[in-house]
């Protein structure tokens, strides 16, 4: 299909009085700026035991999944870490943690782990417990704080950009807020078009007009926006020349845009990207050459574009305002099946990156026992909603008062981050 | 929350009007045009469900038309569904053939619910066909559904499960005793029969055990079928939960033990949760993606006794549901949004887009329109996840989950690329409306005031204001007060057709109306 045959002429017309706004903003001084949070969402549920390797349990380990076992030789090892390795795809985060830019946290989870990907996704995003259903997502919960009684208000003089943005073809549950998506969704690969609103809502109390005024709502709250994502889109930023080329890494596609959106000096704190075939029930590796395969391929790619996205933070001098962690909806059980794969299990390690981190691996390397039955999982060793909360309190300096709130619980704080200077 | 004054499934006795026959064509059929509306107008409501629960006769498979493709075992015009794999390339464009097929059959259709019943199974019992990877299978897989679209969700269910396509997509075919792969049992139960609830309290374990009763099946892709190898079955006896009152499905030996899968379905359909699970899945389809406390109860869960009752045919509770005082609700007129096949199809029949006649061009053109409708989010034979799509579980959103202003701009921009002078560009060939025919089948459209209620009537599931319909009149009068100024080009052009000023006259200004029309998000509702 053609697009410039769509594009619109209102789109050069009308971005001055944010531009000036916008771009006085980028005079701060590193290390002042509001934090930028990036969440990386390993859709499928990532097999962690195959990502953050324990070297200490190889011959437990070497049984219970003896056909997608990274022969031990190849482990990629970290600076001061002699019992945990990662795979031998993950050169570029290898580095980063080698200078302190990456850290871990083993064995996250929640009480009576739910195998489902869509239940437990749900779980993940809202920030529920196992057996509660929320209908909003934790982190619009978060911005709602912040952009009180959001949309109605917003954009103005003070807050002229989105709270959050997602970068994709549809919205997320993590930004579904009490009113309305917190969010707004930005296509990588498709140019950034506001729509065009016709009048006429519906005052009548039926669904119909229940849900034509919600879709209205959502696309005046975009129109409004579409004046600033425009003008950030085209911002002329300098990439890393490390990055792959366009459509071979959609996670490093979409982080690219995300660097190029926070240089552009918007106000928006959180980024939401996400890359998709982490359920790898069967030929999770390669059968000649298990370094290679399918979960390695991914694997690459979540390295390279944090590692490529973490040169771009570099260059824009923001490495102190910008942070992130990669997440999956669970881990994978521990044994393998016979397809050379792994089904769905339940805790994870989740990785950090940012500057201003504490560093290292918290927490132990799971423990692999000497029998291990189709069924057994990775001990639960954080709660995800600890890890939440700490980046609220320390990265995004949310009142102790609202992270209870937020989280619906006390979660103990986890010393993810160093105080941020 | 609006008030719905029926939770009855007694049929609905109340005046026939065309408003009601709109609603019931818009929730079964694709796009309701002239068409549609003419053949289905002079019928009762018994007599339009007869026609729409009819299922549609047996199809020709589809065959290699893409004169860009060297298939070398299957020349062109011929058929490839038994045909020996080929590689990996060759096997991508045969799937793509097939999904092009598919969306075809979808434009092409009889005025019978089997398309829409299709795409529902599709999205409840979903592979997705780049995993897949074997055109064949798909075929197969697809051939499937249809036979069962009106039929039986049990034969469904118990056919699926040794369906190769989905012994590949669930890696049942790698399910076997000695490490059973428990990946299908999972979703069996949680995405396809019981479902996920408060009252669904099957065990992990359960899953286990189904997983080691479903052990012993494989795909054989010689001949495109499934087969039960006793050598992989564990034939150990299996026991379930509470759940299901603590069954044991006692292990078989042999060839034998492929009716422990009969006894599971069997098991598993006994279970009322399996029942209420696919009325509640229907009944967000066809009227609301809401539902409270009372239409459980009054609603649902008496359909899911029609359907016990029923042995799991699933005619009768279609047609008690679309007969259904509940059903003609004036509450739900117009609540659902239309999905990317809704809109994109809806849009190609109601305009009276033609498509190319000539088969090649015409294929070709159904890929595009395959594309086009995966651009709006709904790749049809590769839906997102083994869940289907978000918009037909994901709480509290549902519907509206299709709608985002990114591909409402993409709706639009296909709408008005179809209502433009040229056309959309459909491969070779461009499509586009044809608005004066579409306009001369109303009654009296000269008369711009009746035009303009028809044109809402027959576009719009919901009402708009006095102020939408001036502001639609409007640019028919171009601005001007005068009634008489629409009547005078519109007769001006009927009187001389030929005359290239009076069509363009009309033409511009039904381009402008339409374009509103289409654009509104009241277009978007059915």
């Amino acid at each position: 299909m053609n697009r410039r045959v769509f594009i619109k002429n209102t789109a050069l017309a009308t971005v001055l009085p944010y531009f000036l706004g916008s771009l006085a903003s980028c005079t701060v001084k590193s290390g002042k700026q509001k934090p930028v949070f990036v969440l990386i969402q390993l859709i499928g549920g990532n097999d962690g035991l195959n990502t953050l390797i324990p070297l200490d349990q190889y011959p437990n380990l070497s049984k219970a999944r003896p056909n997608i076992l990274i022969p031990e030789n190849k482990v990629l090892m970290m600076n001061g870490a002699t019992a945990t390795g990662l795979h031998p795809s993950m050169k570029g985060v290898q580095d980063l943690y080698n200078n302190n830019l990456v850290s871990f946290i083993q064995g996250v989870g929640y009480e009576n782990p739910n195998y489902s990907h869509f239940r437990s996704s749900d779980i993940l995003l809202t920030g529920s417990g196992s057996a509660e259903t929320l209908y909003t997502g934790w982190m619009a919960r978060y911005l709602e704080t912040q952009y009180k009684h959001y949309p109605e208000g917003f954009p103005n003089q003070t807050h002229p950009d989105p709270p959050a943005i997602k970068i994709g073809d549809t919205g997320s549950f993590l930004f579904e807020g009490y009113k309305m998506d917190m969010s707004i969704v930005i296509d990588a690969y498709k140019s950034f078009e506001s729509p065009e609103i016709e009048p006429s809502g519906n005052s009548a109390d039926t669904y119909a007009a229940h849900e034509v005024n919600s879709i209205r709502e959502i696309l005046l709250q975009t129109k409004s926006y579409s004046n600033v994502i425009e003008k950030a889109l085209k911002n002329k930023f300098s990439h890393s020349k490390s990055y792959p080329k366009s459509g071979e890494n959609s996670l490093a596609d979409q982080l690219k845009m995300v660097a190029k959106l926070i240089d552009s000096g918007l106000e928006t704190s959180v980024y939401l990207v996400d890359l998709k075939g982490f359920d790898t029930h069967e030929d999770q590796l390669d059968a000649k050459d298990p370094t290679k395969g399918t979960h390695a391929d991914l694997l690459k790619k979540v390295s390279q574009a944090i590692s490529c996205f973490w040169e771009d933070v570099n260059q824009m001098g923001r490495e102190h305002d910008v942070s992130g962690m990669a997440f999956s909806e669970f881990g994978r059980r521990i044994k393998s099946n016979a397809s050379r794969g792994t089904d769905h299990g339940s805790t994870q390690p989740i990785l950090f990156f940012g500057a201003d981190l504490a560093g290292g691996i918290m927490g132990k390397n799971p423990v692999i026992p000497d029998t291990v039955l189709g069924s057994d999982n990775l001990a639960l060793q954080y709660d995800f909603r600890s890890v939440y909360g700490s980046v609220l309190k320390k990265w995004m300096t949310a009142p102790s008062t609202d992270i209870k709130e937020i989280l619906k619980g006390d979660f103990p704080e986890l010393k993810i981050y160093k105080s941020r200077s | 929350m609006p008030v719905i004054s029926s939770y009855s499934l007694a049929p609905y006795s109340g005046k026939w009007e065309t408003d009601d026959l709109l609603h019931l064509l818009r929730r079964t059929l694709f796009g309701v045009g002239h068409k549609e509306l003419e053949f289905f107008r002079k019928k009762k409501l018994s007599q339009c469900l007869d026609v729409l629960l009819t299922p549609t006769t047996a199809l020709k498979p589809p065959v290699q038309e893409d004169p860009d493709l060297t298939d070398p075992l299957v020349p062109i015009g011929t058929e490839w569904i038994e045909a020996p794999f080929e590689n990996e390339m060759i096997d991508s464009k045969r799937s793509e053939a097939l999904r092009s097929w598919w969306v075809s059959r979808i434009i092409g259709r009889d005025f019978s619910l089997t398309e829409k019943m299709i795409l529902f199974w599709h999205n409840h019992f979903p592979i997705e066909m780049n995993i897949v990877k074997d055109a064949r299978y798909d075929y197969a897989y697809y051939a499937m559904l249809r036979t069962h679209a009106l039929g039986n969700f049990k034969k469904l269910i118990r056919e699926g499960t040794a369906n190769p396509a989905m012994l590949v997509y669930l890696n049942g075919n790698s399910n076997k005793k000695a490490a059973p792969n428990e990946n299908y049992s999972r979703e069996l139960m949680e995405l396809f029969t019981i479902g996920k609830g408060a009252e669904t309290r099957y065990s992990e374990d359960d899953v286990k055990a189904a997983a080691r009763v479903l052990t012993g099946w494989k795909d054989n892709k010689q001949d495109i079928r499934s087969e039960f190898d006793p050598l992989l079955h564990d034939s150990g006896d299996k026991h379930f939960s509470p759940f299901f009152e603590n069954r044991v499905i006692r292990g078989r030996q042999g060839a034998d033990g492929a009716g422990e899968t009969d006894e599971l379905i069997e098991m598993i359909f006994q279970r009322t949760a399996t029942a209420e699970f696919f009325c509640k899945n229907i009944y967000r389809w066809l009227v609301c993606a809401q539902m409270d406390e009372q239409t459980e109860r009054n609603i649902i869960k008496p359909l899911a006794q029609i359907l016990i009752a029923n042995n799991y045919e699933v005619v009768p509770v279609l047609r008690i549901l679309l007969q259904s005082e509940h059903f003609y609700d004036k509450a739900f007129r117009g609540c659902i949004e239309k999905s990317p096949v809704d809109f994109l199809v809806g849009v190609i029949q109601q305009f009276g887009v033609t498509l190319p006649s000539d088969i090649s061009e015409n294929l070709l053109c159904s890929v595009i329109i395959h594309d086009f409708i995966g651009g709006l989010s709904m790749i049809i034979g590769n839906p997102p996840s083994v869940a289907g799509w978000p918009a037909y579980y994901q709480a509290p959103k549902y519907h509206r989950w299709w709608i985002n202003p990114s591909s409402l701009s993409v709706r639009m921009e296909l709408v008005n690329n179809l209502n433009s002078s040229v056309g959309l560009k459909c491969n070779g060939p461009y499509i586009k409306f044809d608005l004066t025919m579409f306009v001369k089948q109303f009654k009296d459209p000269e008369n711009v005031d009746l035009l303009i209620d028809h044109c809402v009537e027959l576009l719009y599931a919901v009402r708009i204001s006095d102020a939408a319909k001036n502001k639609l009149k409007s640019i028919l009068l171009s601005g001007q007060v005068a009634n008489h100024y629409w009547a005078d080009a519109w007769q001006k052009y009927i009187a001389t057709p030929t005359d290239e000023e009076a069509k363009n006259i009309v033409e511009t200004r039904l381009r402008a109306f339409f374009k509103r029309m289409t654009n509104m998000v009241q277009y978007q509702m059915i």
